[in-house]
């Protein structure tokens, strides 16, 4: 029980501090799980980090990961769920507030006025991706033939990603 | 809209998309936007400023949109529904690596899906070009974030931040002199 509420109470400020981005996380979690605590090897921490980016869910799912070494079930559930409390809750705190902030005038023109940034990031989050990961013509190949999927026809994206899964298994 | 819909959707996202962070955006505008037309592509955009500005996004445009659709249980069932997938693969891999010792070989999936989901984000990015950048204003400001991104990897709270400056910049300066 006492290892429960001390990892519930690590991951709650870790939750804390990655407001604002997610670079801080992996020194953080590495300085804590690694150097402080000697929960896991580095060897064991670089493992689970890639475990964790095969997932759908944001990078903090390492915390699932770093707490089930720690606590086993339960200490990865804690550990997800406390981790992830600050930012939900933030969240929730905005939303609630957002019509009414929508509603002056200055904030309204603001928001809008900073969405050609948010269309640059988007982008901007494509292109990162496809350096680190397109290598070879099979792969802009792919690239091209769901571009145009996504493009042209009303195919479910969700059927298109599991069915490019299935075909990277059998290419690779 | 009903806690169980919010909920059997935001599981089904968080079950399909591979990539994680801006792949998960550009499903959920296709999804939420574009085929069940949950919220409008600026409010959505809204929503994604905020949740870039508050740490892990992914998770965050779907809390907002949960909100959005029903208050704050609405939120929570969003966040958790999104979350519980990876929740539990992790959980399935983490038991196999401290028992085994062993990656699983799933990398050569990725290889697949990777792809595709770079085409993915550029379709809504073009999309959202489309309606969003008018004039030059709007095209200086989304390539300053772009290149501001790429070239020297600034962080996308800063990047925001700044455009909300020049944003409130400009509408004040067209405030006094309109």
């Amino acid at each position: 029980m006492a290892t429960m509420l001390t990892l519930a109470w690590i991951y709650f400020r870790i939750g804390l501090m990655f407001v604002g981005g997610g670079y801080v996380l992996i020194p953080l979690l590495k300085h804590i799980m690694v150097d402080q605590n000697g929960w896991l090897t580095l060897r064991q921490f670089l493992d689970g980090l890639a475990i964790s980016q095969l997932t759908p869910g944001p990078l903090a799912m390492l915390a699932t990961f770093t707490g089930f070494r720690a606590g086993g079930f339960m200490g990865g559930l804690v550990a997800t769920v406390f981790i992830f409390i600050p930012c939900v809750v933030l969240m929730l705190v905005v939303g609630r507030n957002y019509n009414r902030l929508k509603s002056i005038d200055v904030i309204r023109n603001t928001l809008d006025g900073l969405l050609p940034a948010v269309v640059g990031l988007v982008a901007a989050a494509a292109w990162n991706m496809g350096v680190s990961s397109l290598s070879g013509i099979q792969e802009f190949l792919i690239l091209a033939v769901g571009f145009a999927i996504f493009k042209w026809t009303k195919v479910s994206p969700m059927v298109v990603i599991l069915g490019a899964g299935v075909l990277g298994l059998v290419l690779n | 809209m009903s806690l169980t819909e919010i909920f059997l959707t935001f599981a089904k996202i968080g079950l399909t998309g591979f990539g994680g962070g801006m792949a998960i955006v550009a499903l959920v505008e296709r999804i939420c936007v574009k085929e069940k037309g949950w919220l409008s592509a600026e409010e959505f955009m809204h929503g994604l400023a905020f949740g870039q500005i508050l740490g892990p996004f992914s998770l965050n445009v779907c809390t907002f949109i949960g909100q959005h659709l029903r208050g704050v249980r609405g939120g929570v069932v969003a966040a958790v529904a999104f979350i519980l997938p990876s929740f539990l693969l992790v959980s399935l891999l983490s038991w196999l690596y401290f028992t085994f010792h062993k990656l699983p070989q799933l990398q050569a999936a990725l290889k697949g899906t990777n792809p595709v989901v770079i085409a993915l984000i550029l379709v809504v990015a073009l999309d959202m070009g489309r309606k969003q950048i008018k004039g030059a204003n709007g095209c200086l400001m989304a390539l300053a974030a772009f290149a501001a991104t790429v070239l020297i990897k600034l962080n996308a709270a800063w990047v925001l931040l700044a455009a909300a400056l020049w944003a409130l910049g400009v509408s004040l300066y067209r405030r006094r002199h309109c």
